[in-house]
Formats: C-alpha cells, structure tokens, sequence
C-alpha cells in the first residue's frame, strides 16, 4: 500500500491514539495499511452493552480528512442504530461529519452511541421498533447478544 | 447522535487572500475589526490561487493599498482588520474559472493600530461606599498616547461616533483625563457615580431596539503626538444586569467600536487563537495546528462565526468539499489570512 504516502495528520492521529488511547477504546492501525485500524470498543458501563468487546474496522479513505472514515462492526450487536452488516447510523459519519473531527472523537461517538441507543433515527426498523414497544425486553435482548457474541472470548 | 446546527442556506461565498502563516502567533486573543457593511458586491468567477498549491511558501501576498500610516511597527492591540474594498492582486497566480465557488471575493486583512484599549472583561460597576446609592465604574485599560475617558449613561449613538445621552438631567456625562502607559487601572472617584435607582431595570439590562442607545457606554479617546491628527476613539458599550432582579449589578460588555480617521470599525474576536485557549472538544491541544492537517499552524480564520482554525492551505482544499466551518458548521462567508506579527514591537 500508499503508506509511504501516508498524510502527516494520519501518522499524528495514530501516534496519539496508541501513546494516549481513549478509555475503553483502542485503535491500531493494519501493518499492511496504515489507513485501516482494528478498533475494540468496551460496552459502556450502565448500558446493555456493559462487559462486551466490541470488534470494529475503521478505514480512512483518500479523501480524509475531507470525508468521514469509513466505521463498522464486526461485532454482531443488537442496537436501534447499527444495522446486521455492522453499519452505523450516526450523523457525523455522514452529513455532519466536520474535518475538525478525528479517530479518536468519532469512536467516542460510537461508544456514546451505545450508552444512548437513538431508536427515532433508526437503521435496524425492526429494533428500533422493538425498543420503542417494549424498551425493557429490547434492552434484555441486548444484554444476551453482548453476552453470546462480545463476551471477548 | 450529534446536534443539528442551523443552516440558513444560501449566501454568497466568497474567497479571499492569503498570506504566510506567521511561526509565532501571540498569547493574547488578538481581536479583528472590521467595517460593517461597506462591502461592495462580489465579483463572480475567479479568485486567486497560488502557482505551486502544495508549497506553503508561495501563496500570494497582496498588501494592496492602504496608506503606511497604517502600518506602525509598534501597533500594540494585535488587531487586524479587513480591508475596505475587494483587492485583486494576481502574484504569479492564475486565474481559475471554478466552479465549486460560484461566488468568489478577495478580502486582505491590515493592521490598524489601536491606541487605547479598554480591557473589556475587567469593566465592574460598584457601589461608592461614601455614597451607598450611587453607583461607579472601573476597568483597565492601555493608552497609547494621553487622553480622556467619557462615562455615559442610556446614550444614544449619532453619527460620527458622537453620543447623546437620552437623559442628561440624570446623569450628565463626566469625563477623565488619563495618561499614557500600559496596564492601567481606571477606577471612577467617589461622589461622581449615578443613582441607577431612577432607572427601570429592563431598561438598564438591554439596549434599544435599534441597538443605538445602550444603558453604558464609555468612550476612550486618546490625541496622538501627530498634530492635527484626528482623535482615536474606542467605545464600550455595555448593559447592566441584576440575576432575579436582586444583588449588584452585572456589567456585560455588547460591543466595542473604534472611530479612527473617520471609519468606525466593530471590535470582534477570533475564537481558537493563542495559548490561553481552553482545550477544544476534543482533548488533544488544538491551540496552534490547524485542525484539518494538524501540522501546519493555523492562521485563517472562517467569518461570520469567527473560528480561528485552519492553515491556509486546508482552507484552500476546504473551499472546494464545503461551504461549513469545520468547527461549527456554519456556512462560511469569508475566510480571512491573518498574519500576525509580534516579532519586531
């Protein structure tokens, strides 16, 4: 790949997420692409997500810092907002992403994504319309997902 | 996720200038003045750019005009200004038929100097304690030259800068003579305060609606050795507010406006300049670097919200994905290259 190209905010931002890494976030960049990274996200404390490791991949297309990074999870996740092939539905990633916006700020993002699922913004109709029905079991079904499929192992 | 920041699509966009980024960027948040509405149309269709795009040291520089006594070299208050009238310098550059901007305007920043300088967060309003019902003022300040400061209270703004108080029965205009020198602390003398007692409170806390007469407004004028120059002038205008209608007075300062040679300039500040700057929403430092390369030190600032934030460079590449601040999203109008220079004073 390009690295040898690599911007110089890309190997700032990278240095800066290994050396500082947010709490209950860590992003490290693909050996053979500087421009991918294998992120992990814990589930937030007092969230139905609370005690899962969650699997993401994160690209940064050519255009970055201009155009968003590209987020998903690898992670099967059962929230209003992310759909069954791991996309994400967050306003930042998409029309209200702001080059003055970095790595770091958007897997902060996601993470409070998590503590607070959107369910009148939906991407999963289906879960969000269970959690707008019957919020409580929806939040049960969250906590079995994490435990089957983020429990680490 | 997110909040959704107005988006009053659409005005004109504009280009302007650029300069140099300066390595040295000052402590102290430098404030901006600009003319108010005297621009004239844009023109459409072109603007400048650089020869070689990616070299950061060969954007143009177009200081076009202004007269030299613009240029003190010991100017003290940091401030910049926009130029009256769109300049279309063309360095070395070519012209580009674009078509992202559709509207495009050159704006090139200059200096003026600031002679005297009312530190606009130190202003308070006290109680005499000789005079319990009267209220005083105080606030710091730097002069330049020798001058007087004029206190008025619910003043109305007349042309040229001149101000008529609304109800001189109740408080006739005093003013101070001071002497030149920095950091200095003005602070009214007993027995010359007002009785706000005589005024409603709504009154006090909110200017006109016309935003011509405000409840405090004090003017600093200072004569320059030069004779036969004109007066400078800084004005503060200010309300006065009580929480719950209770308690001491609250002085908020709305605006402040500066008369030299017979242009009135409104004083704004650019957010994201200079080391005292709080971190910004994210944790790392973004006081200097761009936010966009974060390498680069930053040294265009985005109108009408006023965010300091970008090299030029980026502001350049920016110009051609968006039409947003990348700091608030707001729609950006002008951008504008400051350089700064606080090396030589």
């Amino acid at each position: 790949m390009a690295n040898s190209n690599l911007p110089r905010r890309i190997i700032k931002e990278t240095q800066r997420l290994l050396s500082e890494p947010a709490p209950g976030i860590s992003a490290s960049p693909s050996e053979d692409n500087m421009r991918y990274f294998n992120v992990m996200i814990l589930g937030p404390t007092q969230s139905p997500y609370e005690g899962g490791v969650f699997k993401l991949e994160l690209f940064l297309p050519e255009e970055y810092p201009m155009a968003a990074p590209k987020v998903r999870f690898l992670t099967k996740i059962y929230h209003p907002n992310i759909d069954k092939l791991g996309r994400i539905c967050l306003d930042i990633l998409k029309d209200k992403w702001s080059p003055a916006l970095q790595i770091r700020t958007v897997l902060l993002s996601i993470q409070a994504l998590l503590s607070a699922p959107n369910p009148d913004d939906p991407l999963s109709e289906n879960i969000a319309k269970h959690w707008k029905t019957n919020e409580a079991e929806a939040v049960e079904t969250a906590k079995e997902w994490t435990r089957l499929y983020a429990s680490g192992a | 996720m997110g909040v959704s920041w107005s988006n009053n699509n659409r005005r004109r966009r504009r280009r302007n200038t650029y300069f140099h980024p300066h390595p040295h960027p000052p402590h102290l948040p430098p404030p901006y003045y600009y003319p108010p509405p005297l621009l004239p149309p844009p023109p459409q269709g072109y603007f400048i750019t650089s020869t070689n795009p990616s070299a950061s040291t060969s954007t143009t520089t177009s200081y076009v005009g202004p007269p030299p006594q613009y240029y003190p070299n010991g100017y003290t208050a940091n401030s910049v200004m926009l130029h009256q009238q769109p300049l279309y310098a063309n360095e070395g550059g070519s012209e580009i038929h674009a078509s992202p901007p559709p509207y495009i305007d050159h704006q090139t920043t200059k200096k003026i100097r600031n002679d005297v300088n009312l530190h606009k967060h130190t202003l308070r309003l006290y109680v005499d304690t000789n005079n319990p019902d009267h209220h005083l003022i105080s606030f710091d300040f730097d002069a330049l030259y020798d001058g007087s400061i004029t206190i008025f209270y619910l003043a109305k703004e007349e042309e040229k800068c001149r101000f008529i108080p609304l109800f001189p029965d109740m408080f006739e205009p005093i003013t101070f003579p001071f002497q030149k020198g920095a950091g200095q602390k003005f602070c009214q003398p007993s027995g010359t305060g007002i009785d706000l007692g005589f005024f409603e409170l709504d009154d006090l806390s909110r200017p006109s609606p016309g935003e011509d007469v405000f409840p405090l407004v004090i003017c600093a004028e200072t004569n320059s050795s030069v004779l036969g120059a004109s007066p400078h002038m800084q004005i503060t205008q200010a309300v006065l507010e009580k929480s719950n209608s209770i308690g001491p007075f609250q002085v908020k300062v709305v605006r402040q406006i500066l008369w030299i040679d017979d242009v009135r300039y409104e004083l704004r500040e650019l957010y994201g300049i200079g080391s005292s700057e709080t971190p910004d929403f994210d944790d790392n430092d973004l006081g200097k670097e761009c936010v966009i390369c974060m390498t680069e030190l930053k040294d265009t600032a985005v109108l009408p919200c006023r965010h300091m934030c970008m090299c030029s460079e980026c502001a350049k590449a920016l110009r051609f994905q968006s039409n947003k601040c990348p700091i608030c999203r707001q729609p950006i109008e002008e951008l504008i290259e400051i350089k700064i220079n606080n090396g030589n004073q």
